[in-house]
């Protein structure tokens, strides 16, 4: 039995265009994740002048197990959006420790305000037993060396 | 019967041709817009609120910060005193732990001093490579 064609006609039934008619919904399907999946920080910006040094690190860590801890100029601290005394930082870092063992304390100081503030803070910190601190600080360019 | 002809050549379907090409276009601006603020700074541990360790003096080399920002350098040993600005302390600290591997930099700041000149100090000895520090308060 002879075959129609000679066998070619099922070969040139196929569609030689990509089939784009689901490009779209696959593109906003991408969209909608992505918007759905982004987590806005809710903390506010605080003014700092940051402090700067070159041996800035990147802090490898999940947004998640960092703590903020503000110093504005005039050394009023700031945790979580909330104003706070010295003396209560441990009080306050405590239980967030004892929830995530693996919690990291960055501690975003403004350049002038003085030490005993600061030490202030890491001693409350170690009474807190949230040992694991950075000093935040901005990657200070060589150019910019002259100005401190 | 003109006018009813170029009605029906209006075709009834929306365009979607360009749809995925606004879709992506949307995509491509939201991935590159999006900044990740990552978290920058200098990492440290401080020691648990008990511990203390006995170091052997000679181990020791103290960076006291003043309130205007200099800094006086004493090896652990010998009263001598050196004052230094923060930017010569990666060269001393260098030579230093040369000789010591072992040694502990110990940052002490005069209270009155500003946080600024303390992360100077820091990131001097960070960059010297030390991995033993010390953060102190000076004690009047």
């Amino acid at each position: 039995m002879a075959i129609k064609g000679g066998g070619f006609s099922r070969k040139s039934g196929a569609g030689s265009e990509i089939p784009t008619s689901s490009l779209a919904d696959i593109a906003f399907l991408l969209l909608i994740f992505f918007m759905v999946t982004t987590v806005f920080r809710k903390e506010k910006k605080r003014t700092i002048e940051w402090v700067e040094a070159r041996a800035t690190e990147k802090i490898d860590e999940k947004r998640k197990n960092i703590l903020h801890i503000w110093i504005e100029r005039d050394g009023v601290v700031y945790i979580n959006d909330v104003r706070t005394p010295f003396e209560d930082i441990s009080e306050i870092v405590r239980p967030i420790y004892a929830d995530n063992r693996e919690l990291v304390v960055a501690i975003r100081g403004d350049r002038d305000v003085p030490y005993s503030q600061i030490n202030t803070i890491t001693e409350e910190l170690q009474e807190a037993g949230a040992v694991r601190v950075t000093f935040a600080t901005r990657i200070e360019q060589r150019a910019g060396r002259a100005r401190r | 019967m003109a006018i009813m002809k170029r009605k029906q050549k209006v075709s009834d379907e929306i365009p979607t041709a360009s749809l995925a090409d606004i879709a992506f276009l949307l995509l491509i601006f939201f991935l590159t817009t999006t900044v990740f603020n990552e978290e920058k700074g200098l990492p440290i541990v401080l020691p648990e609120q008990s511990e203390e360790q006995e170091v052997s003096p000679k181990n020791l080399i103290f960076f006291i910060i003043q309130p205007d920002g200099r800094v006086i350098v004493r090896r652990g040993e010998s009263e001598q005193e050196q004052t230094v600005s923060y930017n010569q302390v990666e060269g001393i600290l260098r030579a230093e732990l040369a000789q010591n591997p072992n040694l502990i930099a110990a940052i002490q700041t005069d209270p009155r001093a500003a946080y600024r000149h303390m992360v100077n100090v820091l990131d001097e000895v960070k960059s010297a490579g030390a991995e033993r520090i010390s953060l102190q308060e000076l004690e009047n």
